[in-house]
């Protein structure tokens, strides 16, 4: 069954029964004519009703589409459709837990994280300033995929979406991998892509927090500001997510730059961090990380030059799930 | 210029049976108190509390508690079972 179709006399009354009908973030949002929509779908070649994924306990499921129809209003141009198919389709993947993740007191957000040539096709930021405003492919997939959570999903704040603060994060989040800084094994490639795939990798994001070290002059300095700033908070799991759990470290250049001088590889990286990681806690402020194996422990160069800081991806309850952008 | 535009909230509104909220009962006296613990710090103990309370204060039949398996998802379905095949009302938290 085809979406409903609704009517106004103008932009301006398009507008404001956007708003009074709760389809926006608050912000301005773009009319989803059938044209566009149309266009979107093309892009992935998929049949309008070809379902993304379900939340089971909310009863609800998302077509193609639902994404075409939110990822217009959101601002996208078609080709990214792709890439916001792609983070609708890891979101609700089971393992994803749509339904804990957007409903939660925590209020946690979700980073969509890009892999792969496309980044380069449509722009989106890797570098400088890629973590906040002023690119419009991160700007608008990272807000598609929450007006798909949103209006589809029915994570609207005081109904489903019980978050006591939410925060900025949930208005958009995406990035991509530098993978051109160094020859470190992109995401996805340690994922099971080939190198020339694009992917996308939707982690789910309770906390935020830098871990900064500008007197850091060797790797090992690092990697301890690195596990103190993740020990101090700790993650705990359950038993659905199992060992599964994920932790993203998005590493700036300047700490980067130590690692590669000292001939570290990220899977290098990876192993000295889980091994300190996963030590048994010794305080309320020295907690165990319940990361299960190495690989979980996501490494992703991303942000520019100057500051000696590194972002630390603390998950909520779902494990960070990759998939692959396809086109039509 | 007039403006056509497709409705965001598709599929939601397309799939999602109506829902009504059940009948509220007048009293508790009697009736079988289902308690859901969603495994969160020390809901446990306050759910227990709660309904030891409610026993004296309201005569309760009975308690039906059910405690998630894991802080991520929704009870297990036998558990669903459980709670609406015998409990007239459930109380639960919600947190993490």
């Amino acid at each position: 069954m085809p979406a409903r179709r609704h009517e106004w006399p103008d932009a301006d009354a398009f507008q404001e029964d956007a708003h009074e009908r709760g389809w926006t973030d608050g912000l301005p949002v773009v009319p989803a004519t059938p044209e566009k929509v149309a266009a979107f779908l093309a892009t992935v070649a998929l049949p309008p009703d070809e379902v993304l994924g379900r939340v089971p306990t909310r009863e609800v499921v998302v077509t193609a589409e639902d994404a075409a129809v939110n990822a217009v209003m959101a601002g996208c141009r078609p080709e990214y459709f792709p890439v916001v198919v792609a983070a609708v389709r890891a979101h609700l993947d089971e393992m994803g837990n749509c339904h804990s993740t957007t409903g939660t007191l925590s209020g946690a957000a979700h980073a969509v994280i890009v892999n792969g040539p496309v980044r380069r096709e449509i722009d989106v930021a890797c570098e400088a300033g890629c973590l906040g405003p002023g690119f419009r492919a991160n700007a608008t997939i990272g807000r598609a995929l929450r007006l798909v959570i949103r209006n589809v999903c029915r994570a609207v704040p005081g109904f489903l979406d019980r978050a006591t603060y939410s925060w900025p994060l949930r208005y958009s989040f995406c990035f991509g991998e530098n993978e051109e800084a160094s020859d470190w094994t992109p995401l996805h490639v340690q994922r099971g892509y080939a190198p020339d795939d694009s992917t996308v990798t939707v982690h789910s994001v309770m906390r935020m927090v830098s871990a900064w070290d500008s007197t850091a002059r060797g790797p090992e300095e690092v990697a301890d500001t690195l596990v103190a700033d993740t020990r101090h908070h700790g993650i705990t799991g359950d038993a659905f997510l199992g060992d599964g759990i994920s932790i993203v470290y998005v590493m700036g250049r300047e700490h980067q730059r130590l690692f590669l001088e000292a001939g570290w590889s990220k899977e290098d990286l990876q192993g000295h961090l889980h091994a300190r990681l996963t030590a048994p806690a010794t305080g309320p402020r020295d907690r165990f990380v319940n990361v299960g194996r190495p690989e979980n422990v996501l490494v992703v160069p991303a942000g520019g030059a100057g500051m000696a800081e590194t972002w630390i991806l603390f998950p909520h309850l779902a494990w960070a799930v990759t998939r692959p952008v396809i086109t039509g | 210029m007039t403006v056509v535009a497709l409705d965001p909230t598709g599929s939601a509104a397309k799939t999602a049976p109506e829902r009504r909220l059940a009948v509220r009962p007048a009293s508790l006296a009697g009736a079988v108190l289902g308690l859901v613990c969603n495994g969160l710090g020390r809901g446990e103990v306050l759910l227990d509390a709660l309904a030891e309370r409610l026993r004296e204060s309201d005569g309760l039949a009975g308690v039906v508690k059910v405690v998630k398996s894991s802080v991520s998802v929704p009870p297990d379905p036998d558990d669903w079972s459980r709670l609406t095949d015998g409990v007239a009302i459930a109380i639960t938290g919600f947190g993490g």
